[in-house]
């Protein structure tokens, strides 16, 4: 992965991996690209004294009528890629191949022009609307953009495009602060369906509104996406929400994608070890499964991507390193994203000891498969691993090299709560 | 409603929080806003209660009434009592009240960045705090300090001691309030939403830390959060609270094995689950949460519920078991499963989502009242129409 890929070989990376959907041609082909936002110090005479590396060389294709999941904790980087991507910022380095054509240099009126086929939906409705502008002004402000249609089209549309997105009509005269959470975030839909985009990039579009709405807005956007045949680049922190809504996934950490993979197989059989952190981390709502789960708790923040670790930038908070004493080539040598199985690829040096692993096995809740007694010895730093539930298990703590906690995963003879159940 | 079970079980533990009909409202220009209805519900010692519900719905309301930190002067207890340990926090005069908050019960908030002083160096902060409850000099609250910082994880306390808050991530902030809210050896720990401002991996970190700590001493728990994952992991018991009302109260076991109200049942088909099958459908709530300036009317759920009958727009259902003529126990492993509701879900229709009785529909709103239900179905049906490309 470095500066130097040819177009070709990121093509066969990134193009050829077939996956669910498959034949359908690319509509959004990234390659390598990259994103730096410099910072400076000095007030009269400012140097240039280093950059956050915000998006650090990745690559990845969308298929058109697909969705893309972009999934990794707060700085790592994905919003930066939907922001890139539509162009809202203009890249460091790399190519953005918007239905063939790169994007990536593109500026003033034929950038605006294009800006007609890609749309994004922000993650802030109170923040992404104008309190001073009505929900029917904000949704035809692109249609006056561009000059599509007469005054009356126009107004004709935003009523169209208001009742789609499962509002009244009538309401276009009202201001956002008499909407709700949920209402405001179907005028920010509204507003980016109007010029009938081919790409819509949705940034959180459901963290900020309330678990009973967030179902509506996922619904909504699936509902459209079947009848207007959108594709979509959706990021989230969610891995959950995610999965719902993506045919494929890809997990970024620091600035780089480590695994990309088609929905259900990165679910069931994650391969990067962020990865399978991420997805045992995620609660949930099953007291049974909780139970039963055994997380791997990592150490410590994400770095910093002012001055990211040397090699893999997970290695310093790896599980799987720690296990396999430390190796050297985990800090010295950047991992490239290659294919483990088709359309699976994983930027991992070790991936192929997460296969079948019991952490993998039980992040991903298979975790009654029959693993053995014991087939790891404990690490070297306990504190690395809590292998618990958030409950502490007496049981846990004698650990007879965790042989009876991967009996405990047998089902129907989950490890004894800290409490008897009650009868 | 508050008839303790005649110490009977073994295992039901000795109560510590008792509240009893809390009634909290807001006088504000805009109108009263009835944020709690009355509400009882009791906590034993050492038990971990989940109170679940989405804003607005009162749950941190609540936590606030408890501890007394309403903000004045809109917000006032106006009814109920909150038995603390045997004293009623609701009528103590300001100044105990303070004794009780910190090194009675304790408190952690959402966005840990606002609850620390960020002028002063978390030192100054913990060191004052344990100073103002106990009689110990500031030496010895000092190394209490530097010992309680090594217990939640911050690396090399000494010197982190002198920071600021600003110079502490989310999460390691968060570990800082921990240390904060376990330096009194409280015998009640409220955490309002504690990991919601945090990435899922550092999540994870701190509810491990906040069950740890709390099993070892033996502290009660109350977690206030929205996300049903986080309680089913964290928690003995559940509260599901909707418009300042518990809908729904039961063992957290009991709870997911048979979700029983009909806003329980929507909450747990409306969020994705990473373990779910492929292709599982969500259904959502419909419609949106009610304006709390309306007094409650009816039960607080019927205009976005699809099992309503038609005294659910008049008649407010009681809290009440959902199996008939059983003692009611209200704290400890044997809880007694209780809802507000006059036409619960059956457990298929509970599995699946919404009502599957032969000839259900749910009851027409009367005049002057939302439906949200209709006004949905409205918009809905007048845009089957294929936006022209």
């Amino acid at each position: 992965m470095t500066g130097t890929t040819s177009p070709a070989s990121a093509a066969g990376t990134a193009g050829s991996a077939p996956h669910d959907g498959t034949d359908r041609e690319p509509l959004l082909e990234v390659r390598d690209l990259r994103m730096y936002f410099p910072i400076y110090e000095g007030l009269i005479r400012q140097r240039h004294i280093g950059d956050v590396r915000a998006v650090d060389g990745i690559s990845f294709t969308i298929h058109r009528g697909e969705t893309l999941g972009l999934v990794g904790e707060s700085g790592c980087g994905k919003s930066t890629t939907g922001r890139t991507v539509v162009r809202l910022y203009k890249p460091t380095d790399g190519q953005i191949l918007f239905d063939g054509e790169d994007i990536s240099g593109v500026e003033g009126k034929p950038l605006r022009q294009l800006r007609r086929r890609f749309q994004m939906i922000f993650q802030d409705p109170y923040a992404s609307l104008d309190p001073r502008m009505t929900a029917g002004q904000t949704v035809a402000e692109p249609l006056d953009v561009h000059g599509v249609g007469s005054k009356a089209e126009r107004g004709e549309r935003v009523r169209e495009l208001l009742a789609t997105v499962g509002l009244n009509p009538d309401y276009g005269v009202r201001y956002p602060h008499e909407f709700s959470g949920g209402q405001r975030q179907r005028i920010g839909v509204a507003r980016a369906l109007a010029l009938d985009p081919d790409l819509i990039v949705a940034d959180e579009p459901i963290s900020a509104l309330d678990v009973s709405i967030q179902a509506q807005v996922i619904n909504l956007l699936e509902r459209l996406q079947g009848r207007l045949g959108l594709t979509y680049l959706f990021i989230a922190h969610d891995l959950s929400v995610v999965r719902h809504i993506s045919d494929r996934i890809a997990v970024m950490y620091l600035g780089r994608i480590v695994e990309l993979a088609a929905s259900r197989e990165l679910n069931m059989r994650p391969l990067h070890p962020y990865s399978v952190a991420l997805l045992s981390a995620v609660p949930i709502p099953d007291p049974k499964v909780e139970r039963r789960r055994r997380r791997i708790i990592l150490r410590g923040d994400v770095p910093s991507p002012i001055s990211p670790p040397s090699g893999c930038h997970f290695h310093t908070r790896c599980w799987l390193r720690e296990r396999l004493g430390n190796p050297e080539r985990c800090s010295a040598e950047v991992p490239l994203l290659r294919a483990l199985s088709t359309g699976h690829e994983v930027a991992c040096h070790f991936a192929e000891e997460v296969d079948g692993s019991r952490e993998q096995l039980q992040s991903t809740g298979r975790g009654d498969a029959p693993t053995g007694p014991a087939p790891v010895p404990e690490t070297a730093d306990p504190s690395l691993l809590v292998r618990s539930p958030y409950v502490a298990t007496p049981a846990a703590d004698k650990d007879p090299g965790m042989g009876e906690l991967v009996a405990g995963t047998e089902p129907g003879l989950g490890v004894p709560p800290s409490k008897p159940e009650s009868p | 409603m508050t008839v303790t079970a005649s110490r009977a079980p073994a295992d039901v533990p000795e109560t510590l929080l008792d509240v009893r009909d809390l009634l909290v409202r807001f006088r504000t220009h805009d109108g009263v806003i009835y944020a709690v209805n009355g509400i009882s519900f009791e906590l034993g010692r050492g038990e971990r209660l989940g109170l679940v519900g989405e804003s607005g719905c009162g749950k941190s309301v609540t936590n606030l009434a408890i501890i007394r930190l309403l903000p004045k002067p809109a917000g006032r207890i106006e009814g109920g009592q909150v038995l603390f340990d045997g004293e009623d926090l609701a009528t103590l005069p300001e100044n105990e009240v303070r004794h009780v908050r910190g090194r009675d019960i304790a408190m952690i908030f959402q966005d840990p960045m606002t609850s620390l002083n960020p002028v002063i160096t978390i030192e100054e902060q913990m060191v004052e705090t344990i100073v103002a409850h106990r009689k110990v000099s500031k030496r010895d609250a000092r190394a209490r300090a530097i010992e309680l910082l090594g217990m939640v994880g911050i690396p090399r306390p000494e010197t982190r001691l002198k920071s600021f808050p600003h110079q502490f991530s989310g999460g390691m902030r968060q570990r800082v309030m921990i240390a904060m809210a376990l330096a009194l050896e409280p015998k009640l720990m409220i955490a309002d939403e504690p990991t919601t401002a945090l990435d899922v991996t550092i999540q994870a970190q701190v509810l491990e830390l906040i069950s740890r700590l709390t099993t070892e001493t033996g502290t009660s728990l109350i977690l206030i959060t929205h996300d049903l994952g986080v309680v089913a992991g964290m928690t003995d018991r559940i509260n599901v609270m909707y418009a300042g009302f518990i809908v729904e109260t039961a063992t957290t076991q009991a709870l997911f094995e048979r979700p029983s109200h009909p806003y329980t049942v929507g909450l747990l088909h409306s969020m994705p689950r990473v373990d779910a099958h492929e292709g599982e459908p969500l259904i959502p709530i419909e419609g949106r949460p009610p304006d709390m300036r309306n007094a409650p009317r009816g039960c607080p759920f019927a205009p976005r519920c699809a099992w309503r009958l038609d005294r659910c727009w008049e008649d407010n259902p009681p809290l009440e078991p959902v199996e008939r003529g059983v003692a009611l126990v209200t704290t400890g492993p044997g809880a007694t499963h209780r809802i507000a509701c006059h036409n619960p879900p059956l457990p298929d229709e509970a599995e699946l989502g919404r009502p599957t009785r032969p000839g259900h529909r749910p009851a027409p709103a009367p005049e002057g009242q939302l439906d949200e239900l209709a006004t949905l179905a409205a918009v809905v049906d007048g845009v089957t129409a294929e936006l022209p490309r």
